[in-house]
């Protein structure tokens, strides 16, 4: 588990990491005592790819109605 | 209604720190004050008692990891202290005790409060603070011991009962309903789990998952299966760590929604219902929820 703050990562950052979390959930080779850490480290990993995606699909649908006109394109960060 | 204790619960003791601990006898007890039940002392279970659900192996190795002092630790999360076997086996006792009690007519309903918890103990597997899967061990009394034809359990804590799941797996005469936060652990309890004859019900329900959504969730799938199953007798395996309040867990149960669910379980039952203490780990909680449990179901059974 990296010590990255959630809300900095990246989005396959984000993924992965909540990959690892809720494979160690379905294992169940968590503590009772430390299940519900994770699954709440699980909610805010799932959150900030939430987020990432939203903000990607924001920019892809600039990007849409901007179409035809020369403005150019702004680029896609954070994924 | 019956409430079967023994001090040997408080002999049980984790390391400082530990959820499960001495100190939730208390609240239970204080939970309990003033309740107008019958208090009976449970009676020492038996290895037979054991043995109707988990291998002699099993029962044998538990008894005798037990330290002469300090700590044994099993699991991650479970551990023995000198006093842990004789606490189990009055949990078990006290179980047998209350089956025998309401199967015999001596009360319509009766509660069993004390610890260590049972529904995460699998045949050959202590973890998740339980030992001996007492409930299952109450249904297979019935089953076996009385020759009930039909038992069906309900298990509200907020983890899965996954050691009830895997000891009554092929037990097609037990219906087996769970509801559970999920994700969670112990991991168990999807609902494509459903045992070796379809008698098996899982209800996972989400985090935050409040009163008002558990009652339907109970109202369209767990209450009308009960129901439908028509048992003879029912046991409730009583976890009241889905309280809002609880430390390990993320749903949003208050003390009503405890006392909602007695008046339900106890009029699908058909008037025989045995509920055991599982979790519930925020004191002031467990306390109100026990109160509003066992004085629900204290009213209607008299």
């Amino acid at each position: 588990m990296t010590d990255k703050p959630v809300a900095e990562m990246a989005f396959e950052e984000a993924m992965a990491a909540l990959e690892g979390v809720v494979t160690q959930l379905e294992r169940g080779e968590v503590k009772l005592e430390e299940s519900i850490a994770l699954y709440e480290r699980g909610a805010a990993l799932k959150a900030r790819c939430e987020v990432l995606l939203r903000e990607a699909e924001e920019k892809v649908e600039k990007i849409r109605l901007a179409e035809g006109r020369a403005v150019g394109t702004e680029p896609v960060t954070g994924l | 209604m019956l409430v079967y204790s023994h001090s040997a619960s408080s002999d049980h003791v984790t390391p400082l720190g530990h959820p499960e601990r001495v100190a939730r006898m208390a609240a239970v007890e204080q939970g309990l004050a003033g309740l107008a039940v019958e208090r009976r002392e449970c009676p020492l279970g038996t290895r037979e008692d054991v043995l109707l659900c988990h291998p002699a192996s099993h029962h044998d190795r538990i008894l005798a990891a037990v330290p002469v002092d300090g700590w044994a630790q099993l699991d991650g999360d479970t551990y023995l202290s000198p006093g842990s076997y004789q606490a189990a086996m009055r949990a078990v006792g006290g179980m047998g005790a209350a089956v025998d009690a309401v199967l015999g007519g001596e009360a319509g309903a009766a509660f069993v409060a004390c610890r260590p918890p049972g529904h995460h103990a699998e045949a050959r597997r202590a973890m998740g603070f339980c030992l001996f899967g007492t409930v299952a061990i109450g249904a297979m009394r019935a089953l076996d011991r009385h020759g009930l034809p039909r038992v069906a359990i309900v298990d509200f804590d907020v983890h899965h009962g996954n050691g009830t799941q895997d000891l009554l797996w092929d037990e097609g005469d037990c219906l087996f309903a769970s509801s559970h936060q999920m994700p969670l652990y112990p991991g168990s309890g999807r609902p494509e789990e459903k045992g070796a004859h379809g008698q098996v019900l899982n209800v996972p329900l989400r985090g935050g998952t409040d009163g008002a959504a558990m009652r339907a969730a109970y109202e369209r799938v767990i209450l009308p299966a009960v129901a439908d199953w028509k048992p003879d007798l029912l046991l409730v395996s009583a976890g009241f760590d889905a309280h809002r309040a609880d430390p390990l867990a993320g749903l949003e149960w208050e003390a009503e929604d405890f006392r909602w669910l007695a008046a339900r379980l106890w009029e699908v039952s058909g008037g025989r219902v045995v509920s055991s203490l599982e979790g519930g780990y925020d004191l002031p909680a467990l306390s109100e929820s026990v109160r509003a449990y066992v004085e629900e179901m204290a009213r209607l059974s008299a």
